[in-house]
């Protein structure tokens, strides 16, 4: 399956994969490669080093626990060169010290495994992102139509009697749109919740098929699905 | 020198040196005295027999002074035939030398003062060495000064004094010996509940950590020790066997997702399915990967928690503020059961804590209120502070309550009430073990009562803050990552 729509321009864009579990980087590189991007696999932290130098990458996703140079070593070597490239930190430690000490040695973000695909995904587009304006407030997808600035949404013609949160769900599932979002990401982004701990999910979950029935509800057409074991997709599966 | 490796031997030595420093002061004193008292006796001797020859002497009629022999009874008695007897003029000529003593002077020229108004009792040696105790005294004697001086040999006196020292290097040696002995055998026996104590206590493993060390119901420092220890050990093995219990439930749970996977994974690759067969099958493994994700993410809390690495950052901490966001938390759940949630209380109450553990904990127990409560009812949420300066926060519900028998182990690593259940309302019993974690880590405690089919309330109680508040709670939820 693919976890999102394919965009012409991302042939383009550079990921290196610095990770020594190779089924672990071999996943990495084919869910990557799906999305969409380029992508080059290192498995160890010697050869990692020295793809950094040797070419131009858009964003290096970088194992922490490496045999030989740590992450962190490459890390802080990357960065005394003076290499402005985008890294993202993956660490099987939840330590807080360890988070403090990755975006100390400056990382752009950090990812603790084990972590939903999609919520790297949706990280990477995030550090891709960074510093370009989003200026798009305002999504379609088939009849239905988001109007950020103004706050609306309509179906059909029909405008929808949100709530602030509902709004907001709707508004990260444009953004995400055809790509699948965890609720993991829901209870980050969203719900901002910081501790991994806390019983969300029958929260999202109840929240989800509220939303479910105001926006598809009483439209043939579905739009919002839910995707087993991972999450929630706004997506036109019976659109051309 | 090594010192001796045992104490029983280290006690002895001890001991007996300090015997035999003791003994030896006492033995010298005895000498002394001894020695005294036999100079004291034959300067008694000597006054007695200057005052009866004084009245033996008399002038011959060519002015030569004589003594009258013949007065003794007994004149073979021992102080008799060893005196020695001198009498000198005032001006040193000898007047009278006795025959034991013949030519040799006794005491040589009379110094002034010597015998006047009273006994000089002085030592003195003759000659030929030997050792004397001589006591002068004037006496006139028709007209003439004579400075009578009359003398007993020390000799008896030291030859006592050195049977005593003979006696007492053969006496000695042998009572120390002897205390020494003793000394030993009371040593060892007094020490030998250590040595029993150390032979069980080697037999001590994490394996075997129900033995306990005997002698623990001696009245004395040993037993007081063996008590102590036994304690020690109780708590061990309580605490070994709560981690083993630990060990064995996490490794039970995380097993029961683990066969899940494989299982739906081996049967769904039997299948000649279709695509979206699969996605089912893979969608459903991956379910069991988020349980198990959760399930080891709470068990690192609780392994940071218990090893006292879990840092705790203080603010102080609105209680009403707190629970209210705890609560919102749930609002979509609540309307969906038509539950309803109240916040009330005092609006002043807070404490000093960590914002994000302390709402971890509100969120648990409220969490697990609202999962219990059937549809249409009411929880309850009351902030108020007592008089003991304690912030108490009571969490209602009237759902079906706990059972009284399973109410004391609510608080346990995988405890569930209802086994069965767990897995559709999603927890692995974890939640409130963390609450009172928590909450006593903050120093309060956390209690239940609940009256079976009635609900149940949660009683967290915290200490008091007076602290000013700083900031807003919202601030500290800055720390969220980037994204």
């Amino acid at each position: 399956m693919q976890w999102g729509a394919v965009c012409p321009y991302k042939g383009y864009v550079h990921i290196l994969v610095v990770e020594d579990e190779q089924k672990m980087a071999q996943a990495l590189r084919e869910g990557l490669e799906a999305d969409g991007y380029s992508v080059r696999a290192a498995y160890t932290g010697e050869e990692g080093a020295y793809l950094i130098q040797a070419q131009p990458f858009d964003l290096v996703i970088l194992d922490v626990m490496l045999p030989g140079h740590d992450g962190f070593e490459i890390l802080a070597t990357l960065r005394k060169r003076g290499t402005r490239t985008p890294v993202m930190l993956l660490t099987s430690r939840d330590a807080v010290e360890d988070r403090v000490r990755g975006l100390d040695t400056g990382a752009d973000d950090y990812l603790v495994k084990p972590f939903a695909f999609p919520e790297l995904l949706a990280r990477t587009r995030a550090l891709l992102r960074r510093g370009k304006p989003d200026a798009n407030p305002h999504f379609r997808l088939a009849d239905l139509e988001m109007d950020v600035a103004r706050r609306s949404v309509v179906r059909n013609g029909q405008s929808l009697d949100l709530t602030a949160r509902e709004f907001d769900l709707v508004e990260y599932l444009f953004e995400n749109q055809g790509r699948v979002v965890s609720r993991e990401m829901l209870a980050r982004d969203i719900w901002h919740e910081t501790s991994r701990q806390t019983p969300l999910d029958n929260v999202i979950d109840a929240q989800m098929v509220r939303l479910r029935r105001k926006l598809d509800g009483q439209f043939d057409r579905k739009l919002l699905h839910t995707v087993r074991g991972v999450g929630f997709v706004l997506r036109d599966e019976d659109g051309p | 020198m090594r010192r001796p490796r045992h104490l029983r031997t280290r006690l002895t030595l001890w001991y007996v040196s300090v015997l035999a420093g003791l003994l030896t002061l006492a033995w010298a004193c005895t000498c002394a005295l001894l020695f005294f008292q036999l100079r004291s006796q034959l300067d008694r001797f000597a006054i007695e027999e200057i005052e009866t020859v004084e009245g033996l002497f008399y002038f011959t009629a060519d002015g030569q002074l004589h003594i009258r022999e013949n007065y003794h009874n007994h004149p073979e008695s021992k102080e008799v035939i060893e005196r020695y007897l001198e009498v000198l003029a005032p001006d040193g000529a000898v007047l009278f030398r006795n025959e034991r003593l013949g030519n040799r002077p006794l005491g040589g020229p009379p110094f002034s003062g010597e015998g006047v108004g009273g006994y000089s009792a002085r030592s003195a040696r003759l000659l030929d060495g030997t050792r004397v105790r001589l006591v002068s005294r004037v006496h006139v004697l028709d007209g003439h000064h004579l400075l009578i001086r009359l003398a007993h040999s020390e000799e008896t006196l030291f030859t006592r004094l050195r049977e005593l020292m003979a006696a007492s290097l053969v006496v000695l040696p042998v009572v120390l010996a002897a205390a020494g002995l003793a000394g030993y055998g009371l040593a060892r026996r007094a020490l030998s509940p250590i040595e029993q104590m150390a032979r069980r206590a080697q037999e001590i493993t994490p394996e075997k950590l129900d033995a306990r060390l005997p002698n623990d119901q001696a009245d004395d420092e040993l037993g007081q020790l063996a008590r102590v220890f036994n304690q020690t050990l109780a708590r061990l093995e309580q605490a070994f066997e709560q981690l083993r219990r630990f060990t064995s439930d996490a490794s039970h749970e995380l097993r029961t997702p683990l066969a899940m996977i494989r299982s739906v994974g081996e049967v769904g690759l039997q299948k000649d399915g279709a695509r979206a067969e699969y996605r089912d099958i893979i969608g459903s493994m991956l379910e069991e990967v988020n349980r198990l994700t959760t399930l080891i993410d709470n068990l690192l809390t609780i392994s940071r928690a218990d090893s006292g690495s879990i840092q705790l950052h203080r603010t102080v901490v609105p209680v009403m503020a707190l629970a209210r966001e705890a609560a919102a938390l749930f609002e979509i759940l609540l309307e969906e059961k038509a539950q309803r949630l109240f916040v009330e209380g005092e609006e002043d109450a807070q404490v000093e804590g960590d914002y994000v553990f302390l709402r971890q904990a509100l969120v648990n127990v409220i969490h697990n209120a609202v999962k219990y409560s059937p549809v249409g009812e009411t929880i309850l949420v009351r902030v108020r502070t007592t008089a003991s300066q304690l912030v108490v926060v009571e969490i209602q519900d009237h759902g079906p309550g706990i059972p009284v028998e399973d109410q004391p182990k609510i608080f346990n690593r995988f405890y569930r009430v209802d086994k069965a259940r767990w897995r559709e309302s999603g927890g692995a019993g974890l939640g409130l073990s963390i609450v009172k974690w928590t909450i006593e880590a903050h120093g309060g405690t956390v209690t239940l009562s609940s009256v079976p089919n009635q609900g149940c309330t949660f009683r967290i109680s915290l200490p008091a803050s007076d602290l000013p508040a700083q900031g807003s709670p919202a601030g500290l939820l800055g720390q969220r990552e980037s994204t």
